[in-house]
C-alpha cells in the first residue's frame, strides 16, 4: 500500500466516522446538545398540545361554565379545582381554574397553543419566503436594485418591530391575520439582508463561476446554485425568529390588536386577567407559563440548531 | 394764597369728577359681544328675542354686581341641580376673553374660586393644584392636591398599596375583599347611581328592525351579567334610571329573559338567520361598567345562544363617545353616571330634545312627554309621567338597560376625611394626610381639558370641581344642593325666575368675581353665535343636557 493510497483510505474512515454529510454531522452534533433536545422536547410537547388540543381540553374553550351543573355561585376568575388535591367532588374539576367569563382555563390554554403555533409557524414562513427572495435578488443584482431593496429594509429595520407591528394592525385593523402579515412584515427585513450576506460571499465561489462559465442564466444560478446553499442561516434564524413572532403576537393580542374575543389565545387570555392578579393569579400564570415554554423550546432548540450547523461552532 | 386755594379747589373737584366717573369707564370696558347681548350701567344681560329656539332659558341678567337673575322659558324643578352642575363653573370674564372662549390657554389655564388653584399640569403625568388661601370658604386641609391616573384597576391598586398614592377610585371588581381585607386600606363603595345599557340605534340595519331590537333585549341574561361580573351593591337595571333617582317607577316590569321568545322574534324578523352584527365598546372602566371586555364577551355569548353572531370591536375612548354621539354605532356598550339627582339627568340627556344622535331617530311621544315632565313640579305627575317613558322605551327596545354598577374608592386607613360621593366628585379640600402634605388621587385616565363647560367625562369633571365653583354645589359626599357662589337663591312661584345672590369671592388671578362673571360664563355656551363659543371640541353636550338647545344654533 502506498502512502497515497493510506491516505485515501483515512480519509474514508474518517468520513465514514463523521458521518458523510454535513447535515448528518450537525443532526449528530444537535442530539448531543443537551438544551437543544431540552428545546426540542419543549416544543414536541407544545405541538402534540396543539394537535391533540380537542383530545386533551376537556371542555369547549368558549364554553362558560355559568349554569352548567357541577358550577354554582360566581364563576368570575374561579381558582382551579382539582378532586386530587381536596377540591369537593360535587364541584367540577378544572384544573387552571375559570376565566373571568366562567371559561375553563386548562381547555383555553391548551387550544391557544394552536394560535400561537400557526401564528408563530407562518409569519415567520411568510418573512422567509419574501425576505430571502428579495435578499436573493438584491445580492446578485445590480447596484441600483440592491439598493433599493437594502435601503428599504433599513428603513423597516429602523422602526422597533412592535411599533411597526401595531402601526401595520391599526392600518390593516385588529385580528389575528392581520397580526400574522404584520409580524411576517416586520421580519423581512432580517431574513433578507441574511440572504444577501449570503448571496455576496456565495456568488464569488468556484461552483457558481463554473455554472457561469457554463452558459447557465441567473434565475438559474440564482435558486438552483446558490439559494440551496444559503437555506443553513436562514432556517436557524427562522427557529429563533418563531420564538419572536410567538411573543409579538402575544403582545398584539395583549394590547387587543391580535386575535379577538372570544378567541383563545395565550397574549389575549393574560391580558384579560391582567387586573387581577391579585384576588386570581391563575389567570396570569399559565398563560404566561405556555407562552415561556414556547419561546424558550424555539430559543434553545434555534440556538442547537446554529452551533450545529456553524462549522466555526461544531468542532467538537 | 386765594389763588392757590382756588387752583386747590379746581383740582380737588376735577379728582372727584374724574373718581365718580371711573366706574363708568370701566363700565365701558365691557362691549356686547352680540344683538342677544346688553350692557347697562356696568352690567351685563343675555337674553333670547324669543322662546322659539326651543331652549329652557330666556335671559340671564346681572340685576346687581352680586345679583344674577335667570327667566326661564318654562318652568324647570330641577333647575337648582342643574346650576350645580361642574359643567357650568364659573371663570372670570376676562380670562374668557383672553383666551378667545377656547384652546389650550382656556383648557388647560382654568381659572376659578375654588378651593385648590391649578398650579401644573404634566401632561401624561399629573395635574397638581395648589391650595387657594383665598377661598371665600374654609380652606383645604392639604397645601397641595395631585391627580394621577392610570387605566389599569391593579396598576392603582398597586401604587395605593406601595403608599404613591392615598386614594384610588374605581377598585376592581375581584379585588373589593383584597382592600377590605387590608387593614392598612379602607374601601369605601360608592352607591351604585349610574346605568349600564347596550345600546342600539334605529337607523342601522338590522337595527332598525323593532323585531331584532325587542329580540336582543330578550336574549341578555341581566341578572348573569350582574352576578357574574359586578361587584357587590351592584344591582340589575329594569330601567334607566337607577332607584336612588327621583323619577324611578317602583314596580316597573322590564322586558324578561327569555331566550325562546328572542328566537322567535328573530324568526319573525324576516331577516337572514343567523345575524350577523358588530357590539363597540372602549376599554375603559367605568362604575358602570367594572370588566367591558369580560361582559361583551358574556353578551357576546348569549347573543351567539339565540342565532345572532357579534363581532367585538374596541375603540379608543374619545372616538368611541364621538361616533356613539354621532349615531354611527349600530350596537354599543355604554353608561351613564348621575351628574344630579334628577330623572332629567337621566332621560331627558338621552331621549330628549337635547339628546344625541346615539339611538337613532328620536321619539317625538317621548319628547313630550320629557317636556311635560320637566316643566312640572308637581312629584307625582313627574312620576306618572316618567312611568309612562320608562314604558315607551322598553316597548321600543331602544336600548337595554342592564345594571347599576356598585363601585368604590380605596383609601390609605390613614386619610381622614375620606368619602364616596355618589356623583363621583369626591372633594379633595376636606381630605388630609397625617403623613405628608398632599393628598394624591389616582383615576382611571387623564382630563382631556379642563374648561367643564366642553367636557363629559368625570375625569375631567372632577378635577374641575376642585378648581371651579358654581352657582350652588353638592353637598360632600352626597347629593344635596348646598349654596356655593350663591349664598342664596329663589324662585317666583311660577318657577319662571331664580334669583341668585353672590357671595364676595376672588378668583386665582386675583380678580374679584361679579355678576357679570356669571351671565357671561353661561352666555358662551348658551349662545352658538357668541365668538366665546369655542371651547376644546365646540359640542358644549352638557349644554343641550340641561337647557334643551343652544341659543342661534346655526341652521347646518
Amino acid at each position: 500500500m502506498t502512502s497515497q493510497t493510506a491516505k485515501i483510505e483515512l480519509d474514508k474512515q474518517t468520513e465514514v466516522r463523521l458521518g458523510g454529510s454535513l447535515w448528518r454531522q450537525a443532526f449528530r452534533h444537535f442530539i448531543r446538545n443537551r438544551s437543544a433536545i431540552a428545546g426540542m422536547i419543549l416544543i414536541g410537547f407544545v405541538v402534540f398540545m396543539a394537535g391533540a388540543a380537542p383530545l386533551i381540553a376537556p371542555y369547549d374553550p368558549n364554553l362558560s361554565m355559568i349554569g352548567l351543573p357541577g358550577h354554582e355561585g360566581r364563576l368570575a376568575g374561579q381558582a382551579p379545582c382539582i378532586h386530587a388535591l381536596g377540591c369537593p367532588p360535587e364541584m367540577a374539576q378544572h384544573l387552571m381554574g375559570l376565566d373571568l367569563n366562567g371559561r375553563d382555563m386548562f381547555s383555553r390554554v391548551v387550544f391557544g397553543s394552536r394560535v400561537s403555533l400557526v401564528v408563530g409557524f407562518a409569519s415567520v414562513f411568510l418573512s422567509i419566503i419574501v425576505g430571502s427572495l428579495l435578499g436573493l435578488v438584491s445580492g446578485y443584482s445590480s447596484f441600483w436594485t440592491d439598493n433599493v431593496i437594502m435601503r428599504s429594509m433599513d428603513v423597516l429595520l429602523a422602526f422597533p418591530s412592535l411599533i411597526l407591528a401595531i402601526a401595520i394592525v391599526t392600518v390593516l385593523g385588529p385580528g389575528l391575520q392581520n397580526a400574522l402579515i404584520a409580524i411576517a412584515i416586520v421580519n423581512i427585513p432580517v431574513y433578507a439582508r441574511l440572504a444577501r450576506a449570503q448571496v455576496l460571499s456565495l456568488r464569488e465561489m468556484d461552483y457558481v463561476l463554473a455554472a457561469q462559465s457554463l452558459g447557465d442564466g441567473n434565475n438559474r444560478i440564482l435558486f438552483m446554485h446558490i439559494m440551496p446553499n444559503a437555506l443553513t442561516p436562514l432556517i436557524v434564524q427562522g427557529t429563533l425568529g418563531i420564538a419572536g413572532a410567538v411573543l409579538e403576537a402575544a403582545a398584539l393580542s395583549f394590547i387587543g390588536l391580535g386575535a379577538q374575543p372570544p378567541t383563545p389565545e395565550w397574549g389575549a387570555i393574560l391580558s384579560e386577567g391582567r387586573n387581577y392578579i391579585f384576588t386570581s393569579p391563575h389567570l396570569v400564570f399559565f398563560p404566561g407559563i405556555a407562552i415561556m415554554i414556547t419561546v424558550l423550546g424555539f430559543n434553545l432548540v434555534g440556538d442547537g440548531l446554529r452551533d450545529s450547523l456553524d462549522p466555526r461552532l461544531n468542532k467538537t | 394764597m386765594k389763588r392757590v386755594l382756588r387752583l386747590f379747589a379746581l383740582t380737588m373737584i376735577v379728582v372727584l369728577a374724574l373718581g365718580l366717573m371711573a366706574p363708568a369707564f370701566a363700565q365701558d370696558a365691557i362691549e356686547p359681544l352680540t344683538p342677544n347681548m346688553t350692557v347697562t350701567d356696568g352690567l351685563v344681560a343675555y337674553a333670547a328675542d324669543s322662546c322659539d329656539y326651543g331652549g329652557v332659558i330666556q335671559s340671564i341678567t346681572a340685576t346687581a354686581a352680586n345679583q344674577v337673575v335667570f327667566q326661564l322659558c318654562e318652568p324647570d324643578g330641577a333647575f337648582p341641580q342643574k346650576v350645580a352642575f361642574s359643567s357650568l363653573g364659573i371663570q372670570p370674564y376676562e380670562h374668557l376673553q383672553a383666551t378667545g372662549g377656547g384652546g389650550e390657554a382656556l383648557f388647560r389655564n382654568p381659572v376659578g374660586t375654588g378651593p385648590y388653584a391649578l398650579s401644573a399640569w404634566n401632561l401624561g403625568s399629573d395635574v397638581v393644584l395648589t391650595r387657594n388661601d383665598a377661598y371665600w370658604g374654609e380652606l383645604a386641609n392639604e397645601p397641595t392636591a395631585i391627580f394621577r391616573w392610570t387605566s389599569e384597576s391593579a396598576a392603582r391598586l398597586n401604587e395605593l398599596m406601595a403608599g404613591t398614592v392615598d386614594v384610588i377610585d374605581n377598585v376592581g371588581a375581584g379585588d373589593f375583599e383584597t382592600v377590605s381585607a387590608n387593614p392598612a386600606l379602607q374601601l369605601l363603595p360608592r352607591p351604585a347611581l349610574n346605568v349600564f345599557y347596550v345600546g342600539m340605534n334605529n337607523t342601522i340595519a338590522p337595527f332598525d328592525n323593532l323585531n331584532v331590537r325587542q329580540a336582543i333585549a330578550h336574549a341578555i341574561d341581566k341578572n348573569r351579567l350582574v352576578e357574574q361580573f359586578y361587584p357587590p351593591a351592584s344591582t340589575t337595571a329594569n330601567q334607566f334610571m337607577p332607584p336612588d333617582i327621583f323619577g324611578w317607577t317602583e314596580g316597573f316590569e322590564d322586558t324578561p329573559y327569555d331566550p325562546e321568545a328572542a328566537r322567535q322574534l328573530l324568526a319573525d324578523s324576516g331577516l337572514e338567520l343567523p345575524l350577523e352584527v358588530t357590539i363597540n365598546y372602549r376599554d375603559v372602566v367605568r362604575g358602570y361598567l367594572p370588566q367591558p371586555g369580560v361582559v361583551a364577551q358574556d353578551i357576546q355569548a348569549q347573543l351567539a345562544d339565540v342565532g345572532i353572531n357579534v363581532t367585538i370591536e374596541v375603540m379608543e375612548s374619545a372616538a368611541f363617545l364621538d361616533a356613539a354621539s354621532a349615531g354611527q354605532l349600530g350596537l354599543f356598550m355604554l353608561g351613564w353616571g348621575a351628574d344630579y339627582p334628577d330623572a332629567t339627568n337621566f332621560l331627558d340627556a338621552h331621549f330628549g330634545q337635547g339628546a344625541n344622535d346615539s339611538f337613532g331617530t328620536k321619539y317625538p311621544e317621548i319628547i313630550d312627554l320629557l317636556n311635560q315632565g320637566s316643566t312640572t313640579s308637581d312629584p307625582q305627575t313627574r312620576l306618572d309621567v316618567y312611568a309612562q317613558v320608562n314604558a315607551l322605551i322598553r316597548d321600543n327596545a331602544i336600548m337595554i338597560p342592564v345594571a347599576h354598577g356598585g363601585s368604590a374608592l380605596a383609601y390609605k386607613a390613614g386619610i381622614t376625611g375620606a368619602h364616596a360621593s355618589p356623583l363621583s366628585n369626591e372633594s379633595l379640600a376636606v381630605m388630609a394626610d397625617p403623613d405628608d402634605d398632599n393628598i394624591i388621587l389616582m383615576q382611571n385616565g387623564e382630563p382631556g381639558g379642563i374648561y367643564c363647560a366642553d367636557e363629559t367625562d368625570g375625569e375631567a369633571l372632577r378635577v374641575c370641581e376642585q378648581i371651579m365653583d358654581t352657582l350652588l354645589a353638592y353637598e360632600v359626599g352626597g347629593t344635596a344642593v348646598v349654596p356655593s357662589l350663591a349664598e342664596s337663591f329663589s324662585s317666583s312661584e311660577d318657577g319662571l325666575t331664580w334669583t341668585f345672590d353672590l357671595r364676595d369671592a376672588t378668583f386665582h388671578d386675583g380678580s374679584a368675581f361679579d355678576a357679570n362673571d356669571v351671565v357671561m360664563a353661561y352666555a358662551v355656551q348658551w349662545d352658538a353665535a357668541n365668538p366665546l363659543h369655542v371651547g376644546r371640541s365646540g359640542a358644549f353636550d352638557y349644554w343641550t343636557i340641561l337647557f334643551k338647545a343652544f341659543l342661534n344654533t346655526p341652521a347646518s
